[in-house]
């Protein structure tokens, strides 16, 4: 009785739907069978205010690595992926572009769309709509203090429409519930099928008013509420789903968060970003292995951020006498000065950031996934919207690949591209995500040459990496066609 | 002209590399991009008063609104007749318990009274108004005299003096002696627990808005109220839908709350109809009316049919959105209709859903005519709600509602704890209400008062008498040392850094708030902060900058109105020297209807200050553009300015009185016209 009463509600989705224009379906494609040779997730990272770049003086950066591909060191400040180094793909030269140079926001705007003043939409928007479609959530946005201080609007990454972002969710608490927690209110449903079918009936009385409402609209609010209508049918596409059980032994049945007395009243106490950032780079491993989604961002404070580092116990910045900010530290002089006392915080501070990415590749490499772990099967994108925190220039951006991406990326590596346009890179991703993308934002020219990716299994990707180098046959795109 | 007018000018020119690097950027994130949306719009307002040569008004696009949090709080609680909960601001949103809201409720119990008001020992028992007693207010459908006023952690006791005559609160079972022979009706106030007290139960409504997501705003927009950027996702979807799952269930314990008829099919129809009349502001049409009956008619019960139109409605775009696009007008134009106008009406000035006298002028068609506009305005200005609503602008406006999450050494300046920091957002925005409401209701007087509202514990931080309250109650200054807005801790706290003040933000806070003057991004070389240094002053260290020829282009800007805050620390506390040195407090408000515009007026000290822009056109036609972004949910762009320009020219020739600055934006034709070829492609 109570699958036909379900059926009844899919089909009257599915006919509220077919109503809609073509624009409005296109997102929702039906999800492709699993293919074998793309990454199953990718995660965006992102820090705030840069690198330690060139110099004004002329002294050279101290992030990015210098060497052949095969041959090289990492710099003190990307030491904490050493463990990991096999498994990331270092990228020289790549820029997005010279509008705004020089800005934190104009970065920021460009950092996810490769589009100027952000006027586009973001690549992890575009993941979400495609290969994030049947997932019970599109995208997991979170942050770390990335709305303190009323920070919205450029200081976000995400854009579902050209020009506007949309905020993370900075609290890892109501994440978590989000993400695990059972749907509340259970009064007079009569188990989790009767709530189930009271919410389905609920989304579906929404979407048919959006649907009269859209027919009022001209474009842009039109736009809005295409937004509104998918997000509605991805709750809706979830509870549907919600019936099957998680299965026994992936920790997924009794999932679990030590937030740690992070509770709301002190989420924006400087003292409480390490905890804050750690439990949601956490929560994101765990919703990705339970499969709750496949296109993920964190975001780590925001640009010009007022973050008082210095307030870390137990890190090389701790100094709870003197304040000492991101930003304020970004602006360190013109040049690599041990006695300024910017610079030094600033380079300590960039090095802690490395070392929360690679904890989230170690979150990902301890988690067993068929013949290897997460991590093979993932692709991680670690990223600031400058370079240099000094000047801000937008080229030679601090960006590293990590992850074997399902056995599309063969790590170890380091790419210097002289000078290349970041949105190749954004058309790469997209495409080791299975898209079909040849073009991304602006200033493309197509995925990046040859050598970033290689379509040999994971399993063999495992094992040359053990080797400490990677084959170079097959390192072309085009043979991975 | 100089490189910083031309860059003020041209926001998105091409960026110019400067060749020093002895600048300090220290711009509270406006570190900001050339081209963002950043009020470059009425830059320079050297043009106020131009509206002579508009002829036609431009008008903005038709929209959609989305509820912001503070909205979709208090529309709740109208919707359902809850009690007022703690209500949710700014960063506080994320934060601790905003403060401890008290509801007072008196039934008429048959009499008729012209004015009740709740005197206590939290107001020195004030029975009037103007004595500094609380108003009550009368709502005609739950038949109650009743008031929302916050309360320090405690034991309060109070009684309600109705049209003279003193009353105990008879549902409230917990008294004490008056000592008069009588009882006093007493709440105990437990402040970041749960709220205890007699009238107000559990609150339903406040722990399902905290996972709503914050709104969205573009850089340079300070309001909650932006309506391009409100996007909905399904972190919204999730939320509005266990909210609306949470209140349809307290809903359905007693729907006969709700219904205009006895309970049963019958009264499926008459239930629809009147309760999404409220829900989505507006008159349903028959192809809804037929829909939603439907839901009831299709459930097991009558009540689980109420409860599932509930939930429904709860979840709809209808509600969730406030529209205004429109009918079709003349001249290709778009006016909205008179239920969209009392929205817009209630919300402007309530935030929140409108009230029947509302909604039955939209029936009639009597909010089309400007002038009943205007009734209508001028009667929510009366009720204690807009009170609310002129809240939350006021420390959006000055950004102050992030005081909250503030972060300051405490080694240096003392214990900045969660009620500290509540108590300095709880004086910007008591002092900006009773300003406009209890006060002259002119701009001046926010700039220039020689008192201010501040509880004990704030009282203590300024070196006020204390009063044996926890409540902002009235105070008069002793001294010069403060005057209006610019000596609230709140300001002088949020424009400093954690460790040492900044004569940059604060500078930068009087051109963008209060002049909405905007300045070019710093260069990116430009230098980070000065750090402390024992043997120099702020001022000694942050003019270092100022006397590099390049980084004084834009400073001359900025520090010298900055400087005369010198005498203020980064918690907002006077003090009388420097680290030990002396402080220079002299400043000059240069420049102050234009960038470039080469005008000197010197000053000392933050009095001096606010009396300099409290004459200033240009400052009060800044804050008339302030109340329309806030009004409006859009940033003025060219296709607002011949509107906007005349309620800003008539608000400066008047008499500057800020009340009647928001009727005019009520009664204008951009508030009720709407242009379709606005809208982006």
């Amino acid at each position: 009785m109570k699958r036909v009463s379900r059926r009844r509600f899919l089909t009257g989705a599915t006919t509220a739907l077919l109503g809609l224009p073509l624009a409005m379906r296109l997102g929702r494609a039906p999800a492709r069978a699993a293919d074998p040779a793309t990454a199953k997730r990718i995660v965006f990272f992102y820090f705030p205010d840069g690198i330690v770049g060139p110099s004004q003086a002329g002294q050279p950066t101290l992030w990015h690595p210098s060497g052949t591909e095969h041959q090289f060191a990492l710099t003190p400040q990307l030491e904490a992926l050493a463990p990991y180094k096999d498994r990331c793909v270092f990228l020289n030269g790549l820029s997005s572009g010279p509008t705004d140079s020089g800005s934190h926001p104009g970065g920021a705007k460009k950092l996810l769309t490769a589009a100027d003043g952000g006027q586009g939409e973001s690549l992890d928007q575009l993941l979400a709509r495609t290969v994030g479609a049947a997932s019970p959530h599109r995208l997991v946005y979170l942050g770390a203090m990335a709305n303190h201080n009323g920070a919205s609007g450029d200081k976000h990454l995400s854009y579902p429409q050209p020009g506007q972002t949309i905020a993370p969710e900075d609290n890892p608490v109501l994440a978590f519930e989000r993400l695990f927690g059972a749907p509340a209110g259970t009064g007079g449903g009569g188990g989790p099928d009767g709530e189930a079918l009271r919410r389905l009936s609920v989304l579906d009385l929404a979407l048919g008013d959006i649907k009269s409402l859209q027919a009022r609209l001209g474009a842009t609010e039109s736009a809005k509420l295409t937004l509104h209508y998918e997000a509605l049918r991805e709750v809706e596409l979830r509870i549907q789903s919600q019936a099957a059980p998680p299965v026994a032994g992936t920790g997924c049945e009794s999932p679990s968060l030590d937030a740690q007395g992070l509770g709301a009243g002190v989420l924006y106490e400087p003292e409480r970003f390490p905890t804050a950032l750690r439990l949601q780079t956490e929560l994101m491993v765990q919703a990705m292995a339970c499969g709750l989604t496949r296109v993920g961002v964190i975001q780590a404070s925001h640009h010009t951020s007022e973050l008082i580092m210095s307030r870390f116990a137990g890190t090389e910045m701790y100094d709870p006498g003197f304040d000492m900010r991101s930003h304020q530290a970004s602006h360190y002089g013109s040049s690599h000065d041990e006695q300024s006392r910017e610079f030094v915080a600033y380079r300590a501070q960039r090095r802690w950031f490395v070392a929360q990415f690679a904890y989230l590749l170690g979150q990902l490499a301890a988690r067993p996934e068929g013949e290897g772990t997460m991590l093979d099967h993932t692709v991680c994108l670690l990223m600031s919207e400058v370079a240099d925190g000094n000047t801000h220039l937008h080229d030679n951006l601090p960006l590293v690949v990590a992850g074997g991406a399902g056995g599309r990326i063969s790590g170890g590596r380091l790419l210097d591209f002289g000078y290349r346009r970041h949105a190749d890179l954004l058309v790469s991703l997209a495409q080791v995500m299975g898209q079909p993308v040849t073009s991304f934002g602006e200033g493309s020219s197509g995925p990046l040459p040859g050598r970033t990716t290689r379509c040999t299994p994971a399993s063999s990707v495992r094992r040359s990496a053990s080797r400490g180098r990677a084959p170079r046959a097959a390192a072309t795109s085009t043979s991975c066609r | 002209m100089s490189w910083c007018v031309r860059r003020s000018v041209k926001l998105g020119a091409l960026l110019l590399l400067a060749t020093q690097a002895a600048c300090f950027v220290d711009s509270n994130g406006a570190d900001t991009g050339t081209g963002s949306s950043s009020g470059g719009a009425s830059g320079g307002d050297a043009d106020t008063g131009v509206a002579a040569v508009c002829e036609d008004v431009d008008l903005g696009p038709r929209q959609l609104r989305l509820l912001t949090r503070r909205e979709y709080d208090r529309t709740i609680r109208d919707l359902f007749a809850l009690p007022p909960g703690a209500g949710c601001e700014g960063d506080a949103c994320a934060g601790p318990p905003l403060a401890c809201k008290q509801a007072f409720e008196l039934p008429t119990g048959g009499e008729t009274w012209d004015s009740v008001h709740v005197a206590g020992s939290f107001n020195g028992w004030a029975a009037t108004a103007p004595g500094g007693g609380w108003p009550l207010t009368w709502d005609a459908g739950a038949g109650v005299w009743w008031a929302k006023r916050e309360l320090g952690p405690g034991e309060h006791s109070y009684k309600f003096v109705a049209d003279g005559q003193w009353l105990a609160d008879a549902s409230n079972p917990q008294t004490a002696p008056d000592g008069f022979g009588g009882q006093n009706s007493v709440v105990t106030v437990a402040c970041g627990a749960a709220a205890v007290s007699p009238s107000v139960g559990e609150d339903l409504v406040a722990p399902l808005i905290a996972s709503f997501p914050p709104e969205s705003r573009p850089d340079g927009f300070g309001y909650d109220t932006h309506a391009a950027a409100a996007l909905a996702t399904a972190v919204h979807v999730d939320a509005w839908l266990e909210a609306a799952t949470a209140l349809a269930d307290a809903v359905a314990q007693r729907p006969e709350r709700l219904l205009p008829c006895a309970a049963g099919p019958a009264c499926a129809e008459p239930f629809v109809v009147s309760f999404g009349r409220r829900a989505f502001r507006r008159p349903l049409t028959p192809d809804e009316v037929a829909r939603y009956r439907a839901v009831v008619d299709g459930a097991p019960s009558f009540a689980l049919g109420v409860r599932a139109v509930v939930e429904a409605m709860l979840v709809s775009p209808h509600f969730l959105y406030r529209s205004e696009l429109g009918q079709p007008s003349a001249g290709g134009r778009w006016r909205l209709d008179g239920f969209e106008l009392a929205s817009a009406l209630s919300y402007m000035f309530w935030g929140t859903m409108p009230d029947d006298a509302l909604l039955a002028a939209a029936a009639d068609g009597r909010l089309d005519a400007p002038a009943s506009r205007r009734v209508e305005a001028q009667r929510l200005l009366a009720d204690p709600r807009a009170r609310e609503t002129m809240e939350a602008f006021a420390s959006q406006w000055l950004g102050v509602d992030h005081v909250t999450t503030l972060t300051k050494q405490e080694a240096l300046f003392g214990a900045f704890d969660p009620e500290l920091r509540l108590a300095m957002l709880s004086e910007t925005q008591r002092f900006v209400s009773h300003v406009v409401f209890d006060g002259t209701g002119r701009y001046p007087e926010l700039l220039t008062a020689a008192y201010t509202l501040a509880g004990d514990r704030l009282r203590a931080h300024y070196g006020l008498p204390a009063s044996g309250s926890d409540d902002a109650t009235l105070v008069a200054y002793p001294d010069d040392r403060r005057a209006g807005l610019l000596g609230h801790a709140s300001v002088l706290a949020t424009t400093a850094h954690s460790d040492q003040t900044s004569p940059i933000r604060r500078g930068l806070f009087v051109r963008r708030a209060i002049l909405c003057q905007e300045l070019p991004p710093p260069p990116p070389n430009a230098g980070g902060v000065p750090d402390v240094d024992p043997d120099a002053t702020t001022r000694e260290r942050f003019a270092q900058h100022t006397a590099d020829p390049f980084c004084q282009s834009c400073h001359q800007y900025i520090d010298d109105v900055g400087f005369g805050f010198e005498r203020f620390d980064p918690v907002g506390r006077w003090r009388e020297s420097d680290g030990g040195l002396p402080i220079d407090d002299a400043g000059d408000m240069n420049d102050v209807d234009g960038l470039g515009t080469a005008t000197s007026q010197p000053y000392h000290g933050v009095g001096e200050l606010a009396a300099i822009l409290s004459e200033s056109d240009t400052a009060a036609a800044c804050f008339a553009t302030q109340a329309y972004r806030f009004a409006m949910g859009r940033l003025d762009e060219t296709a607002d300015r011949c509107g906007l320009d005349a309620i800003r020219a008539d608000f400066v020739a008047g008499d500057l009185d800020i009340r009647e600055l928001l009727v005019a934006i009520a009664t204008s034709d951009v508030f009720a016209l709407r242009d379709a070829a606005a809208e982006a492609p």
